[in-house]
Formats: C-alpha cells, sequence, structure tokens
C-alpha cells in the first residue's frame, strides 16, 4: 500500500472523474489521434475497482460497457461483457496490484487490458460474423479423452502407482 | 447475537458468481439485439442522452475553427471568391445541358413508357463522430430521422461516395462508409463502361471484384455506381483504380482502388433521399443493403 491512495473516494470525485472520462470520450477525434486515444472510461471504471470495489463494481461497468456499444454502433454487449471481464480480472489481482508501484502497477495492467480487447473481438465476431456452427469445439471433448486414455494407458503400462517424480 | 430478520452471515456473492450473472445478463444483451433487433429503444435513448453532449463538446473545435477562421488573410479569401466565382460560372453552363438533358430525358421515357427514375432530395448532414470497431467503417451523422432519413441511403460529399446509412436514431445516424469491410457497391468503369462490384477491404481501399483476368482496367481508371440496385443513384464517382495485378491461383484480376470521397476528412455530407422512395427490396436483400448485418 506504498503509493495507492486508498482513501480519497467519495462519490463526488468518482463520478466526477467517470464523467470526465465519458466526456473526453465525446469529443471528436479523428485520424491519428482517433487510433491512440486511450478508452477513457474503462481505463477511470478499472481504476475505481481497484480502490473503490465496494462502490464501483460490475454493475457499473457493464452500464458504461453498454454505452460504449451504443457509442462505437456495436452490438450491445459487445463491451459490456468484455469491461466486465476486466473488472473481474482486476478483482482477482487487487491485493497484489495494491501493493505496487505506478510503473509495475501499470505492467500488470497490460494483459488485463489486452484481455479486455480481446474479449471486445471475440464477442464481436461470435455476434457479428457467427460461424458455420460450434461443431469445431468438439475436438476439446476428443482431446480430453484422449488424455485421459494415454494418461490411464501409460499409467496401467508402468503399474499401478507408479508417479512422475522428476 | 442475530436479531430476527437479519442474517447471521450475511455476505455478498463473490466475485466469480456476480461476473457470471453479469455475463448472463450481457449475453442476453447480445441475443436480443443481434436476433431480435429489439433494443433499438435503448439505442435511442442511449441517443438522446449523448447527442446534447456531444454537440457540446465538438463546440471546442468549432470555435478553433471559427476563431483560425476568423484571422485568414482578406487577399487569401479574395482569390478564393474569385476562383469559386469562376468555377460557378463554370457549372452554371454545365446545370443548363443538363437540365436540357433532362427534359429531353424524360420526354424520351415518356415515349418509350420507362419507368421514371425516382427524383432526389438533399439533406445536408455534418460529421458528429467518428466511430472504431473492430468490423466496420462508420461515422456518425447529426442529422437522423427527423430530417426524412432512412437506413439504406446512399451519403455523398463533393468528390464521391461517402457510404450508405446504416442505422438511424431520432437525432443521428450511422453511416457505414464504402470502403468498411464487406460492404457492397455496384459500380461501373467510367472508360470501358464495364460493370463489376467494389467491395471495402478496410483500411480506406476498395476491392473491386470478380473481374475477369481480360477485362480492360487499368490504374487510374474511375469507379462509378452503376446505379444497378437502385440504392445508389448511376454515375456517383466511388474510386480511383490504385493497383491492378493479377494471380496465379484465382481466375480473377486483383484490383485495388482508393475511394475518392475524402471518408474521414469531409465533414460535410449529403445524404440523398430518394422521393418517392426506391422499391424495396424483397427479403432475399439487394447487396448493398445486406453488407452491413446489424
Amino acid at each position: 500500500m506504498s503509493t495507492a491512495p486508498q482513501a480519497g473516494g467519495g462519490w463526488p470525485r468518482i463520478l466526477t472523474s467517470l464523467t470526465l472520462a465519458l466526456l473526453l470520450e465525446q469529443l471528436p477525434w479523428s485520424g491519428w489521434a482517433l487510433v491512440v486515444r486511450p478508452d477513457f472510461v474503462l481505463v477511470g471504471v478499472l481504476f475505481w475497482v481497484l480502490h473503490q470495489p465496494a462502490r464501483i463494481g460490475f454493475g457499473t461497468a457493464f452500464f458504461v460497457g453498454l454505452l460504449a456499444d451504443f457509442q462505437y454502433g456495436a452490438v450491445f454487449g459487445q463491451h459490456a461483457i468484455a469491461y466486465v471481464i476486466g473488472v473481474y480480472m482486476v478483482l482477482f489481482v487487487r491485493l497484489r496490484l495494491l501493493q505496487f508501484d505506478p510503473l509495475r502497477q501499470a505492467a500488470q495492467l497490460f494483459p488485463i487490458l489486452f484481455a479486455v480487447q480481446l474479449i471486445v473481438l471475440l464477442v464481436g465476431w461470435l455476434a457479428v460474423k457467427p460461424p458455420t456452427g460450434l461443431t469445431i469445439l468438439l475436438p476439446v471433448l476428443s482431446n480430453t479423452v484422449l488424455w485421459l486414455l494415454i494418461a490411464g494407458w501409460l499409467r496401467l503400462w508402468h503399474g499401478k502407482g507408479s508417479q512422475d517424480r522428476a | 447475537m442475530a436479531t430476527s430478520g437479519q442474517l447471521m452471515f450475511a455476505r455478498r456473492l463473490g466475485p466469480p458468481a456476480r461476473l457470471l450473472i453479469w455475463l448472463a445478463i450481457g449475453v442476453s444483451c447480445l441475443v436480443v439485439d443481434v436476433r431480435y433487433h429489439a433494443l433499438d429503444g435503448v439505442r435511442n435513448g442511449f441517443s438522446a442522452l449523448l447527442l446534447p453532449v456531444r454537440e457540446m463538446m465538438r463546440t471546442p473545435l468549432d470555435v478553433a475553427a471559427e476563431l483560425g477562421g476568423f484571422f485568414t488573410r482578406h487577399r487569401l479569401l479574395q482569390n478564393e471568391r474569385d476562383t469559386l466565382l469562376a468555377e460557378r460560372a463554370r457549372l452554371a453552363v454545365g446545370v443548363n445541358a443538363a437540365h436540357e438533358l433532362g427534359r429531353e430525358n424524360a420526354e424520351l421515357r415518356a415515349l418509350l413508357k420507362l419507368q421514371t427514375r425516382p427524383g432526389q432530395q438533399l439533406v445536408h448532414a455534418a460529421l458528429l463522430y467518428q466511430g472504431h470497431d473492430w468490423f466496420a467503417q462508420r461515422i456518425t451523422l447529426d442529422q437522423g430521422s427527423g430530417a426524412g432519413l432512412r437506413s439504406g441511403l446512399p451519403v455523398v460529399d463533393a468528390s464521391g461516395l461517402v457510404g450508405q446509412v446504416s442505422r438511424v436514431d431520432a437525432g443521428s445516424s450511422e453511416v457505414t462508409l464504402v470502403s468498411s469491410p464487406e460492404q457492397l457497391t455496384p459500380v461501373f468503369v467510367e472508360r470501358t463502361g464495364q460493370r463489376g462490384l467494389a467491395a471495402g477491404s478496410g483500411r480506406d481501399q476498395l476491392e473491386l471484384r470478380y473481374m475477369p483476368i481480360h477485362a480492360d482496367i487499368r490504374p487510374g481508371d474511375r469507379l462509378l455506381t452503376s446505379g444497378i440496385d437502385r440504392v445508389y443513384p448511376a454515375g456517383v464517382p466511388v474510386a480511383r483504380v490504385s493497383r491492378v495485378s493479377r494471380s496465379q491461383s484465382s481466375p480473377y484480376l486483383r484490383v485495388e482502388g482508393v475511394p475518392l470521397a475524402g471518408l474521414d476528412r469531409s465533414h460535410a455530407v449529403l445524404v440523398l433521399v430518394a422521393v418517392p422512395p426506391p422499391v424495396q427490396p424483397t427479403p432475399p436483400q439487394a447487396t448493398p443493403t445486406k453488407a452491413t448485418p446489424p
């Protein structure tokens, strides 16, 4: 808890910062600025989830995600789902994140933000261009069964109870 | 001790449970929106909510542009006015000829008992917001159903076709750009008259599909809308061919083009509203309208 200001999160401050983030996104961005523009609202929500998890959580993230869906003209739920998963991931590593200095915090948030963007892509892909069938997932089952067979067979082959102790 | 009515071990659901609940809500949102298109009300609500905010956030840039414009040099303005006047004189001649041709065309059509072409009405609109989406290139305009816009209408700027209106709210509308992936536009090559189908390929580029390998097409050729789908009027410039190449594996030429309209640069565009409305495509839809499944 070296750098993280745990206090300082009253409702007014939270609402002001989120509103500011929302306003920033409404600026008419274009060109390169649009390409590199950070997702202010997502960063804001994740920040408050980290510092005020009792106040800002899944519900806020979901609503804000719906707003983003509207804004980007995407399918409703695309960003909402991704933001909610982002909130979960932050909550998952929250106690660890709070220990870090800003540089390491940012480094730890990178994979989370990356995952959020990938989920936006995945959900959009499933919703906008649905695959012809989900049969492509069936090999997952058969792979598991194959694993079971191989592992079981090896265990039988080497005798009962033999374990790898490498 | 716990009094009656108060749970002794009351605690909130853990994050995984809450995540699952919200995921379920999100997936149902997706299904309701994609399958049943039932969330247009929510979209309209957000639109009404955000529109004033967007208008407001546009003011700083507008003010900056105003100030910049205020301090331009007098000489510059005069020069610009002179070129505009000259251009207007030139255009007036063309317009007279076009009127004459239009009258003649109408008479001939009447003689031949052909269907008259739908007339057009222009709606001016300004670029409100440029979205970025993984799957489509869209811009938001500041005119909506209030100004008579419907989804499916073509949008042009001074130099060419910008795209097609794909979603309309009360006070704003979304336009799918010509270069958006899988946005199809029926075109013809201006020089030879050969018809083809231009498909957006993202990255501000178009691709002319299914051109036979011996087709006469060169870099520099202009592609105009053919009007064959009755969605776009005929003769609107769409793109200029930038590269023609031949691949060993495909029986077709690979033709790439650059859109002529300033897709993300032009801030004022025109929406062409056809009066009377053209024939609505039957459920297996015409090509350009199916290009963006909602």
